[in-house]
């Protein structure tokens, strides 16, 4: 048996048809806000408040938007004010239990890359109250062209993070236990039988999308690539508009900006997401822009996924959920780009050798 | 996460402070004092900064030009450049204004005990440099040499006036200072600021340099130090990017790996000199 | 403090963009109350004699234009273009790319000495502009913003970054991946990226992103199935003036 199937194999499980599946979704909305990918428009994906359990798309390749939307929402007011005489109030953020349903594992670990983002330095309170009380399923995937979570470590069967976690068997699927608030999720709900002892074997998942290295090496490429021409052959074709900042799941720069009502008395100050690649980012109040370039701004992009904050926090700050690459309306692939670095990589470590 | 949450910070809430004192320095830059509710210290180091904030026009990080060594006041020299420093500029004392922080990296000045200080400020760069100036002044034994290059694109530009001009009379500062473009009075150095460093005698190993000036400055002012033979790890710079956050976050004042809101703004030369975005 | 006086001037254009004012509705009313509308042909017969605040709408494209615009910065305090024709030329300026007998001939036929005309410009090119609204029609929010940064005496923030940002914070699909033609990923945002949000493909109305990679964007458009031909055509209906389009190469097959 494989590391993998043992670790697996540890936690108790419960065989559970699809139909009994939303049963237990409609149990969880008794207890707490359930919240999972629905459709989104003709051939895309979003998570939403679960209104019908009947809607919830259990097999699903991503969510446009990465789950951090919970947490770290596209437009958040900040603060309350009033012009005129000088007050504001933060408004409350209600700590409650919400939980997020059939989630796949490198969202999981975008999470836990965005925890150390808001809590390393100074703990962001508006972050953590969201976070506080979440409580997660997880869910098995089959990986699309433009996932490559395996290239970056990140295993479609991993359940770090997760409370309970679903495989696929047959026509229905396993429900695994994985922490106490799993267990305690599971034993309230009255529509399963006894645990079932059959032995799980996962079949290897094969991924369309690869990383030449192993990722453990990646960072040591990223000592080497920086003056790489790589970066003016994607910024030849890149076009600056920000999809893979926006969507990707482990971003989390943000504007801030004060809006005023057409009373001109009361107003928000509101945090919007934002992007390095956007031409204006890296702009200071006189007017000069330290990252114009668009080849500096995609290396700027990526060396915060795989260096910047990886030597910091030790884990890459890519999650390969593959959004940048498949939203990317230019098409330029994450993968593609960190390969190149790798030739480039290899090119440069022969001449030296000679 | 709940073992981090006692630790939670509500990081956008600004204190409600005063302005104390308004002075106009030049045609674009006005000095305010400002005073933290309850008349408290705002316990900040030389080159620290606060996050301003007038409701409806946001906030900028501005540099306190003040020494903690000076009352529980202190001072912020502002020019108008954007919508909150336009706005701000229409305060009047008494005036509400909120303040985050200070925030970030300042000196350290009980580093540089004993130390000849060479300050090299470039325009506006000498309100941050202005804090360390007037603490070592505060503390004049402490120092060796006390040196100050100053350099403005025109006489109509020169910051504090007054504090200039009894820096000029005290024998204990070596004050020299230039402009890009004379006018008719102006009787001093006419030249950038460079052309101030090779005349100067000094003990180099001893000397701190510190450096605040506009972007296109810093490469010029370093090759002129490095000529001087000054050691990179006599010297101190202090950057300047869009620090929305304050407290590194918000990515805006990221140059490579380092947060200048959090890293910096002053940085010890050696830890941004490889870096290509930061000079 | 007194209201701010405010007058609307229309030039070459359809008028749209202030028609788009009087459908503010419930706001126009909390509107009024900011401000002194004193010049308004499309809805009111007065005239002023100066204005704190002048809304141009519409392109500059005759003799006469110029000399009004000039007069109207004159009496202005603030000067604020308003959409696409006044902004960028818009629509308007795709006739400076056929000769100006041609298109004289072809509006006016034999009439065509009794109505000058020169090459259509935005307002930019004759005076000072201190703000600009853009799209086609303008958006009303962003008029609405304008118009309250200028009463509070703020800088309005006038976004550069592209509608795929506002289109991405919407959790909008994308309608390139659902077949259609967009120039959302290089044309300036502001308009909540209302047109992709109801189904519709961004036209470009309100002009390019400062800097933006032209060529990258045809490139672009080819790798979804349309021509290079068509690519610069629909970019040029609104940026007929920005000369990055014109020199635009795509260098990817």
């Amino acid at each position: 048996m494989n590391a993998l199937d043992e670790k697996l194999n540890r936690f108790t499980k419960y065989k559970i048809s699809e139909q009994t599946l939303r049963k237990f979704i409609d149990y969880l909305k008794q207890q707490a806000p359930v919240f999972a990918p629905h459709h989104n428009g003709e051939a895309s994906y979003s998570y939403e408040c679960v209104e019908n359990s009947a809607e919830v798309v259990l097999s699903y390749p991503r969510t446009m938007q990465p789950l951090k939307k919970y947490f770290l929402p596209p437009r958040e007011v900040l603060l309350n004010f009033n012009i005129k005489d000088n007050t504001f109030s933060k408004p409350e953020i209600i700590e409650e239990t919400r939980i997020f349903f059939a989630v796949h594992s490198y969202e999981m670990a975008s999470l836990k890359r965005l925890d150390y983002s808001f809590t390393q330095g100074h703990v962001e309170s508006n972050y953590v109250s969201r976070r506080k009380y979440a409580i997660f399923v997880g869910i098995s995937y089959t990986p699309d062209e433009s996932h490559f979570s395996k290239s970056v470590g990140i295993d479609v069967e991993e359940t770090e993070g997760f409370d309970l976690f679903l495989l696929p068997v047959g026509d229905g699927y396993f429900l695994l236990e994985i922490t106490d608030t799993g267990k305690r999720l599971v034993e309230g709900f009255p529509g399963l039988a006894a645990p079932d002892t059959t032995e799980i074997k996962t079949e290897p998942l094969q991924f369309k999308s690869k990383i030449k290295y192993h990722h453990n090496r990646l960072p040591a490429v990223f000592d080497h690539v920086y003056k790489s021409k790589v970066w003016d052959k994607y910024a030849e074709i890149c076009v600056g508009c920000g999809t893979c900042n926006l969507l990707c799941s482990t971003c989390y720069c943000f504007d801030i900006r004060d809006e005023v009502d057409l009373d001109a008395e009361h107003g928000t100050r509101t945090r919007y997401w934002d992007g390095c690649m956007l031409n204006t980012f890296a702009e200071v109040a006189g007017g000069e822009n330290f990252r114009g370039s668009l080849a500096r701004r995609t290396r700027h992009r990526l060396y915060r996924k795989f260096k910047y904050i990886t030597a910091k926090s030790e884990m890459l700050h890519c999650v390969g959920c593959g959004r940048c690459s498949h939203f990317c309306p230019v098409g330029i692939s994450m993968t593609d780009i960190v390969n190149d670095l790798i030739t480039d990589y290899e090119e440069k470590q022969n001449k030296e050798k000679i | 996460m709940e073992n981090l949450a006692q630790h939670a910070e509500d990081l956008y809430c600004p204190e409600i402070a005063t302005i104390t004192r308004v002075e106009t320095l030049t045609a674009s830059e006005k000095r305010f004092e400002i005073t933290m509710p309850g008349n408290r210290p705002l316990n900040h180091k030389p080159g620290q900064f606060v996050e301003v904030s007038i409701f409806g026009f946001g906030e900028a990080p501005i540099s306190i030009c003040s020494s903690p060594t000076r009352g529980p006041s202190f001072d912020l020299t502002v020019r108008a450049t954007g919508r909150l420093t336009d706005k701000m500029h229409l305060l009047e004392a008494g005036s509400q204004i909120g303040i985050r922080g200070p925030f970030g990296n300042g000196f350290d000045p009980q580093d540089f005990k004993g130390r000849d200080m060479l300050f090299i400020c470039g325009g506006i760069g000498l309100a941050p440099l202005k804090s360390l100036i007037d603490y070592t002044l505060d503390r004049r034994n402490d120092f060796g040499r006390i040196i100050i290059l100053y350099g403005t694109k025109n006489p109509a530009e020169i910051l504090f006036p007054e504090e200039i001009e009894k820096w000029q009379q005290q024998t204990d500062i070596e004050f020299v200072m230039t402009v890009d473009q004379a006018d008719e009075q102006w009787q001093g150095h006419v030249g950038v600021i460079t052309t101030l460093i090779p005349p100067l005698e000094l003990d180099v190993k001893n000397t701190i340099a510190t450096v605040v000036g506009p972007p296109v400055m810093y490469k010029f002012v370093l090759m002129s130090l490095k000529g001087k033979r000054i050691p990179d790890e006599n010297i101190y710079l202090s950057l300047e990017r869009r620090m929305k956050c304050g407290v590194g976050k918000c990515g805006h004042c990221q140059i490579n790996d380092t947060y200048v809101c959090q890293d910096g703004p002053v940085y010890h030369y050696p830890h941004v000199k490889q870096l290509e975005e930061a000079v | 403090m007194s209201k701010p006086r405010v007058a609307f001037f229309d030039f070459t254009s359809c008028e749209g963009c202030q028609l788009n004012k009087l459908n503010l509705e419930n706001d126009l009313l909390s509107l009024l109350e900011l401000v002194d509308i004193v010049e308004f042909r499309e809805a009111m017969d007065d005239k002023a004699e100066n204005y704190d605040v002048a809304f141009i709408e519409g392109s500059i494209s005759t003799p006469s234009c110029v000399k009004r615009i000039y007069d109207i910065r004159r009496r202005a305090g603030v000067l604020v273009s308003l959409g696409s024709c006044a902004v960028l030329g818009g629509v308007n300026a795709m006739k400076n790319l056929h000769p100006a007998d041609w298109v004289q001939e072809a509006v006016y036929g034999d009439d065509k000495y009794l109505f000058p005309s020169i090459p259509v410009q935005p307002v930019s090119a004759y005076v000072k502009v201190d703000y600009e609204i853009r799209g086609c029609p303008m958006s009303t929010p962003e008029f609405l913003h304008v118009l309250k940064s200028i009463v509070l005496g703020r800088k309005p923030e006038i976004f550069d970054h592209a509608v795929c940002v506002e289109c991405k914070l919407h959790e909008n699909e994308c309608v390139l991946d659902k077949g259609m033609f967009c120039l959302g990923p290089v044309s300036r945002a502001g308009c909540e990226a209302i047109c992709p949000e109801n189904g519709q493909y961004c036209t470009g109305c309100r002009g390019l992103i400062s800097n933006a990679n032209v060529g990258g964007a045809i490139h672009m458009l080819k790798r979804h199935g349309f021509s290079e031909q068509e690519a610069k055509k629909k970019l040029q209906m609104y940026s007929s003036l920005n000369k990055l389009i014109n020199e635009a190469e795509c260098r990817h097959a």
